[in-house]
């Protein structure tokens, strides 16, 4: 399993895989300079960019972003970072879209807070459960079956709300959307919290190493006793949960459930595979995941202040996926 | 503006102008950012009223911070958050659901920004800035009783409940039809949508066509606005049912035309000027600014384009 983790496989030659490790820590430090002069310009052009009233309004809204990014990156980590083959779950927006109709509903049915938390928490990871059946159970590419079951969330979805706004009301929900902690928004605690929890179970845990080894050498991971198949059902399941979790904040932000959570999809992906840069190897990691979300957070928020069109941060995030997968299979340890 | 109506309507803006303390002339809005954050521009009355917020600022020596949301709430959501941080001389909100707006709504009264709304009548701005929804949802609604002949079943899309104009147009059709006991509204009500609202109000009400396919099931077609009726009226032509007849508000190009076609089944439409309710939401803003009185609500004069009138009334809303 330790093998399994080294940055480079034993039979490349060494020069290559020096080459290549070369080129990683050029690609990391280059993100981390770009994504430093972005922010630099922005607080020189940008009026009010850099002030701490801003900066805590970006983190609260990327709170939402953030949980469901953990939600892919964990998918990504136990399926693999293959683009296309690897694990993926583009339901994962649509998902949190019929997580809120559900918690919406339940509220206004006058199910009790905890029940109605369980029911969104529970539809979530049925949703995620049977995402996992169709990728471990019946082989398909999760690529495939994430998009159709994206397609039929979507349906129940419009099906339950029959495309209206659902608005909603709860003493969780004004502690969740107005509450404030030490002059940090309860939203901005939760991306905190989740970051630190998801971060402990990922990086020092034998669950994160486990997932690391099952995504990056599943054969290895097989051949060492793992249960490759269980571990990946388990991210899709964790994917669906987080879909849930969004789907709290965002009923709580919009006091409603509103049509339009599916569009988040593309602002996930970009978040879970930028943060791959972050990394040596290029898988995903709980810092670098937190650092892209942020990092498009600030980007939306930055644009709005410069005054240019919000449709450009749709344009940018396709660009940095783009150019993210192209440099990571560049630059990518050979591992096959 | 050779027609009586226009010449109505010029009247009506003359006195409104005159009646005014200061002459727009006057106003000036030089060294203020004002903030603009519209739901979405993707519908015609939706662009020109945020194309004349702009225009009217930036004419009156402003700056504009136009955010448009894509017609997404959480869009909306934290681009009013960013307007706050900004902390412009005022903001001016446009459409959206009243429920997600509402709090964020009060927050910006919170940061002591003055607040001006177009179409949203809301408690937290200082003025809401409009067609009269009063009489546009009771006039249109009268019409179309009156071509029904006082009987018959009307085909109600009610998707957009939570958006204040469309509440108000639809509550007044509803009690206009409390005196009219004949004119029943079939249950259940359609539901028109964004985006898409074309298409599938076009399949929707070939659907019911099938469902309801005897001449006098089906009288009338209404929707708090009219895109939803550009696809109502194609799915009756399609099916040869121009004995029902659509109605809808705004003024949508495309509608007016239909409403204006003596060969189509599009009976009526409110058509609103947008535009003008855009300047003078800005015009009001600057008044406020210089410490003017403003009311809580201006009124821009909106127009009933009927197949009888449409020959008259049609011209200045037909596509350009």
């Amino acid at each position: 399993m330790t093998m399994a983790l080294s940055p480079s496989s034993p039979e490349s030659p060494a020069g290559a895989s020096r080459g290549k490790a070369l080129a990683a820590a050029a690609i990391r430090l280059g993100a981390l300079a770009t994504f430093a002069a972005i922010m630099a310009y922005f607080a020189l052009t940008a009026r009010g960019f850099a002030t701490p009233f801003n900066i805590v309004n970006v983190i609260e809204q990327s709170a939402i972003l953030g949980i469901l990014a953990f939600g892919m990156s964990v998918v990504i980590i136990g399926g693999g970072s293959e683009v296309q083959t690897g694990g993926i779950d583009l339901s994962l927006a649509a998902n949190a879209g019929l997580c809120a109709a559900v918690f919406a509903t339940a509220t206004n049915a006058g199910l009790p807070a905890p029940m109605a938390i369980a029911a969104t928490l529970g539809t979530g990871m049925l949703v995620g459960a049977v995402n996992g059946f169709a990728v471990v159970g019946l082989g398909i590419l999760p690529l495939l079956a994430t998009l159709a079951s994206m397609n039929i969330v979507a349906g129940i979805e419009l099906t339950l709300t029959e495309n209206t706004v659902l608005s909603t009301s709860s003493p969780l929900l004004s502690v969740l959307s107005s509450g404030r902690f030490l002059g940090i928004s309860a939203l901005a605690w939760v991306l905190i919290a989740a970051s630190v929890i998801v971060g402990l179970v990922i990086h020092r845990t034998p669950v994160g190493l486990r997932l690391y080894a099952v995504g990056g050498h599943p054969e290895a991971a097989r051949a060492a006793g793992l249960n490759v198949g269980l571990h990946v059902w388990g991210t899709y399941v964790f994917a669906g949960l987080c879909a849930g979790l969004a789907a709290i904040l965002i009923v709580s932000r919009l006091s409603a459930s509103t049509p339009g959570t599916g569009e988040l999809l593309l602002s996930i992906l970009a978040a879970a595979l930028l943060g791959t840069v972050f990394s040596r190897r290029f898988v995903p990691t709980v810092g670098g995941t937190v650092l892209s979300v942020i990092f498009i957070g600030f980007l939306a928020n930055g644009f709005q202040l410069l005054h240019l069109s919000s449709y450009w941060v749709s344009g940018v995030q396709g660009a940095l996926i783009l150019l993210v997968v192209a440099v990571t299979s560049y630059a990518r340890p050979q591992e096959h | 503006m050779t027609t009586k109506t226009a010449k109505g309507l010029t009247t009506a803006l003359l006195l409104l102008a005159t009646l005014s303390p200061a002459l727009a002339e006057e106003l000036t809005l030089e060294g203020k950012t004002i903030g603009i954050t519209a739901i979405g521009t993707d519908h015609d009355w939706d662009l020109k009223a945020y194309q004349a917020q702009i225009a009217e600022i930036e004419r009156l020596g402003g700056t504009a911070i136009a955010l448009d949301a894509g017609r997404n709430d959480q869009t909306q959501v934290s681009q009013i958050q960013t307007l706050i941080a900004q902390k412009p001389d005022a903001i001016i909100e446009q459409l959206g659901n009243l429920d997600v707006l509402n709090p964020w709504l009060q927050k910006i009264n919170d940061a002591g920004i003055p607040l001006f709304t177009v179409d949203t009548a809301t408690p937290h701005a200082i003025n809401n800035t409009t067609s009269n929804n009063y009489s546009i949802g009771a006039e249109l609604a009268l019409q179309m009783v009156a071509d029904l002949g006082g009987k018959g079943n009307v085909l109600v899309f009610n998707g957009f409940y939570s958006v204040p104009v469309c509440k108000i147009r639809y509550d007044q059709m509803k009690y206009v039809l409390e005196a009219f006991p004949d004119v029943k509204i079939i249950e259940p009500e359609l539901r028109d949508v964004i985006p898409n609202t074309i298409q599938s109000a076009y399949s929707n009400v070939t659907d019911m066509l099938t469902k309801y396919p005897n001449e006098g099931d089906i009288g009338a077609i209404w929707a708090c606005w009219d895109v939803p009726m550009i696809g109502a009226t194609q799915a009756l032509q399609a099916a040869g049912r121009t004995d029902i007849r659509t109605y809808g508000v705004d003024g949508s190009p495309e509608f007016v035309e239909m409403v204006a076609d003596p060969e189509s089944p599009a009976g009526a439409v409110a058509a609103q000027q947008p535009s003008e309710i855009g300047k003078l939401a800005v015009q009001n803003v600057a008044r406020h600014l210089a410490g003017q009185e403003v009311k809580p609500f201006t009124f821009a004069p909106a127009v009933l384009i009927t197949k009888e009138n449409a020959a008259e009334t049609a011209a200045d809303f037909l596509p350009k």
